[in-house]
């Protein structure tokens, strides 16, 4: 045999089996046209210039680890499944003479064929794109100006190199399959006579248990730090939980259902009840994974886009003023050098400072109770804990219209989650009048953040301050902290950059923390997180697709000699037809209901974790994930819609 | 009046495209009694499966009727047939055509259950029937679990459940071995003499010398046909084995 045959029957095999081949070059496109445009854009020098490119370019470089992972899973998943169909077509090849080597000459001659092409078309439309989405990103990131864009040869090289490699071990798999199985076995491809699949208790009870362990973790988690850890096991556990459930819990309960006479044999839930349990053996890892990944997209659009568009309003909790300064002296009263210290600095740049708030304190954990505070020594930020700062009443005095004094036994109040209405506030053994509640401090306003809890209790003077929190916490006094703010008339980074480098010889002053800073800061990061959710969501959405369609397909194929045989026993067309729908329905929604499902309990979670970015606009967060639902479930339906007619042809014919 | 009267079926098939014509049945007509056991014989491509599936309701005749207990089938809507097959007819099928999702049970109560009965009265039913076709022990496993006789007979329990006018087999000895052939042939002549009436479509004449009466079909018409009277089974044998040599011999006589 030599090599045009080969070439010619590869050739015609793809032309034949169009209709499993199309969609499988078309997501290899896609997959590789998204690595290539990551690549590419990870790699581009304008990125080292730019600030905040170096987180930039790492979370990129992560972006690209991702996509590469990804785009072999799903490579291999769906070249598993054509395998799996053409067993039949092989086995004839077989019978016919072809003996297996050659069948694995032709394999890798079809898979070169098609990975050729895929590489190439991906890489020619990531061409095309990559320098739109450079320009994308570049918006997103809120930086105009201009940069040249090359796209590296470095890229083309990795590419090829990587889907290369892929679909070479892909082409291996094929041949070793092949290698493995019996012709007869092949001929009779999939119509092996089915088995009913066993109920496996301990496999369900796994799965109830994590998927509840998981969600109980999501719902309680209290302390913002801990819930990155614990948001990482949630996630585990909640996917295990999804896997054991469609695998085993699944067929648990559809055979309960059958063992429930009465309900069982009713013409309605008969032929339903037991196609479920035959559907849901061949198809609950396919399905397992769409819900995984519909959660994942979900998850990963909704916060992305929520924290790039609540990126102001994080950044007004972070910082009320333009430029925030810290010092702290344990001798002497902090506040004299630091007003000093910027005011000549911007004397020396020329530019204007305005609206300067200053104010000294001195803070300590401590833990709420009926109408007082006992302190805790190890404590760490959560919600049930809240930091108390102890600021002398002068401070205070300097922004409100009305002066308080205070006598010893006397406090006034700034909560920041909302006045506490007490009339005494007792602290430890302490016990104060409260004379006043205020509600807003400088410029501090009250905000219902989730998870940081302040408590501002105006003293008297230093003094008593001192005294009152050697009583309270039972510890040394080692001095008092200094925050001063101000705006900028007009932004200017020359004196920003003058305030940082004259640092150096300010040894008392501990931290400088810049609004316009942080903003490109927040930028890069927040704008480079929601370029990345996109594109893996994205890539997710595609891997999606293709397994529902594919799903749709072998469901297809499954159910033909089934349809006709309910036909000929007394079901008609029309029965068959709504029982199938309602089936096909059920298979293909579990997945998109059970994905929300994990969203409303991963949400408490989510916005802690959210808060860490300063992200506390709750209500911007639920607009987020519901029209990220509503279009994720409008796209779902879509393809649901378009597959399920290539379902029906096959059905039908 | 007979139970099934078949008045000058004709049908034609056309080509997808319209080209060109070919005519399964050009003319047949024939009744069945209530209580016979009649077979139906005929070459690969004589029109036996064309036949079949206009008695079975599956298919439309291009011209003539098939009345079953005076009933004609033109007259059922189309939305009916399914029903009146559920009712009227059962059916016994060369590949058994058994729900491999289902338990032997439940695939013999699938026409019972379609038909709104209850579990108690569809487990009264199966039982004496089980028992006639000694599939007790098997009707809670699985069809892959089972012999293709077992299950041919499970697909036979299923026929007769709904207590059919009829019972319509085609080829139904075709995938067994010649043991489980005898069994089932034996089976469906002890049905046949508690009343049931039986039509077989096959080309096994060892199956068809089960039968009483034999009817032959060559060309789309039918050609010749056979009383069992007070043969014996050998000689109804010998007698089958002569018309179907006499049936091929004179290929093409009928152009």
């Amino acid at each position: 045999m030599n090599s045009r045959f080969y070439l010619g029957l590869a050739r015609d095999n793809i032309k034949k089996n169009a209709r499993l081949f199309t969609p499988f070059i078309l997501m290899n496109i896609g997959i590789v046209s998204l690595f290539f445009i990551m690549h590419t854009i990870s790699r581009n020098p304008g990125l080292s210039t730019m600030s905040g490119g170096d987180s930039l370019k790492i979370i990129l470089g992560f972006g690209n680890a991702v996509i590469g992972i990804f785009s072999t899973i799903f490579i291999f998943y769906t070249n598993s499944f054509l395998m799996k169909r053409r067993k039949k077509e092989m086995g004839l090849y077989n019978i016919l003479g072809m003996e297996k080597k050659h069948l694995a000459v032709m394999l890798f001659i079809e898979t070169f064929m098609i990975s050729v092409l895929s590489i190439a078309i991906g890489v020619l439309i990531g061409s095309v794109f990559s320098k739109l989405m450079y320009m994308v990103l570049l918006k997103l990131l809120g930086f105009t100006g201009t940069f040249s864009f090359v796209i590296p040869m470095a890229s083309i090289l990795m590419t090829f190199f990587l889907f290369g490699c892929i679909f070479m071990a892909a082409a291996s798999y094929n041949t070793w399959h092949i290698h493995l199985s019996r012709p007869i076995e092949l001929i009779r491809g999939g119509n092996v006579g089915e088995r009913e699949p066993k109920t496996k208790w301990l496999m369900t009870l796994v799965g109830v248990i994590s998927l509840g362990a998981g969600y109980g973790i999501a719902v309680t988690v209290s302390n913002p730090l801990q819930a990155i850890t614990m948001f990482f096991v949630a996630v585990i556990l909640v996917m295990i939980g999804t896997y054991a459930l469609f695998t085993a819990g699944s067929i648990a309960l559809l055979k309960f259902l059958r063992s429930r006479k009465s309900f069982y044999y009713q013409s309605s839930h008969f032929i339903s009840v037991s196609g479920m349990i035959y559907r849901m053996k061949q198809n609950a890892v396919g399905l397992a994974n769409i819900c995984i990944l519909s959660t994942a997209v979900l998850v990963t659009l909704s916060t992305t886009v929520s924290l790039y568009l609540g990126l102001e309003e994080s950044l007004d909790n972070q910082y009320p003023l333009d430029v925030v300064m810290y010092s702290h002296d344990n001798t002497s009263d902090p506040s004299s050098d630091i007003a000093g210290y910027v005011a000549s600095v911007a004397d020396e740049v020329g530019v204007k400072t305005m609206d300067a708030f200053g104010f000294s304190s001195v803070s300590t954990l401590a833990k709420r109770y009926s109408n007082g505070y006992e302190p805790i020594s190890d404590g760490n930020f959560n919600d049930s804990n809240t930091l108390i700062i102890f600021v002398p009443v002068a401070d205070l005095n300097q922004v409100i219209d009305s002066p308080i004094a205070l006598a010893v036994d006397e406090v006034a109040l700034f909560n920041t989650s909302g006045n506490l209405d007490l009339k005494t506030l007792t602290l430890g053994d302490q016990t104060f009048d409260v004379v006043r509640e205020v509600e807003t401090f400088g410029n501090f306003n009250q905000v219902d953040n989730p998870m940081f809890k302040e408590l501002y209790v105006f003293v008297k003077d230093m003094a008593a301050i001192e005294e009152v929190y050697k009583t309270f916490t039972n510890e040394e006094f080692r001095g008092f902290d200094y925050q001063y703010m101000f705006d900028l008339e007009v932004p200017s980074p020359e004196f920003e950059k003058a305030i940082r480098s004259g640092l150096v010889n300010e040894p008392h002053i501990t931290y400088m923390g810049s609004k316009a800073g942080m903003r490109e800061n927040f930028f890069s990061t927040y704008g480079g997180f929601l370029f990345l959710g996109v594109f893996l969501g994205t890539l997710f959405m595609l891997a999606t697709v293709m397994i529902i369609y594919y799903k749709q397909i072998s469901e297809g194929f499954d159910d033909q000699s089934r349809f006709d045989i309910m036909q000929k026993v007394g079901l008609s067309k029309r029965e068959i037809k709504r029982s199938i729908k309602s089936q096909i329905v059920m298979v293909f929604f579990l997945p998109l209901i059970t994905a929300m499902i994990h969203i409303a309990f991963a949400f408490p979670v989510i916005t802690k974790l959210l808060a860490l970015f300063s992200f506390t606009n709750t209500a911007l967060f639920i607009l987020c994930t519901a029209v990220t639902l509503l279009v994720f479930a409008i796209i779902y339906f879509a393809v649901y819609n378009m597959t399920a007619r290539a379902y029906y042809k096959i059905v039908n014919s | 009046m007979s139970l099934l009267v078949v008045n000058n079926l004709k049908k034609i098939y056309t080509t997808r495209f319209g080209g060109n014509q070919v005519m399964a049945l050009s003319n047949v007509t024939f009744s069945v009694e209530e209580g016979e056991y009649v077979a139906i014989m005929g070459e690969s491509g004589s029109g036996k499966t064309t036949l079949l599936n206009i008695l079975a309701s599956l298919d439309k005749p291009t011209s003539g009727e098939v009345l079953l207990n005076g009933q004609s089938f033109n007259q059922i809507k189309e939305s009916g047939l399914s029903a009146f097959r559920r009712q009227h007819l059962g059916f016994v099928f060369q590949d058994f055509n058994l729900l491999d999702n289902f338990s032997i049970r439940d695939n013999i109560f699938l026409p019972l259950v379609l038909a709104g009965k209850h579990y108690e009265a569809m487990n009264e039913k199966l039982m004496p029937i089980a028992k006639k076709l000694e599939i007790m022990d098997i009707l809670d496993k699985f069809p892959y679990e089972v012999s293709g006789g077992q299950k041919q007979r499970a697909a036979v329990a299923r026929a007769l459940i709904t207590d059919p006018k009829i019972v319509l087999a085609d080829e139904p000895t075709g995938a067994l071995d010649s043991k489980a052939t005898d069994h089932l042939l034996h089976l469906f002549s002890k049905i046949n003499n508690e009343g049931q009436t039986i039509l077989m479509v096959t080309h096994s004449t060892r199956a068809a010398s089960h039968a009483k009466r034999i009817l032959f079909i060559k060309d789309g018409e039918v050609y010749h046909q056979l009383y069992r009277g007070g043969m014996s089974q050998d000689t109804l044998h010998q007698k089958i084995s002569e018309t179907l040599s006499v049936l091929t011999s004179e290929g093409g006589s009928h152009e």
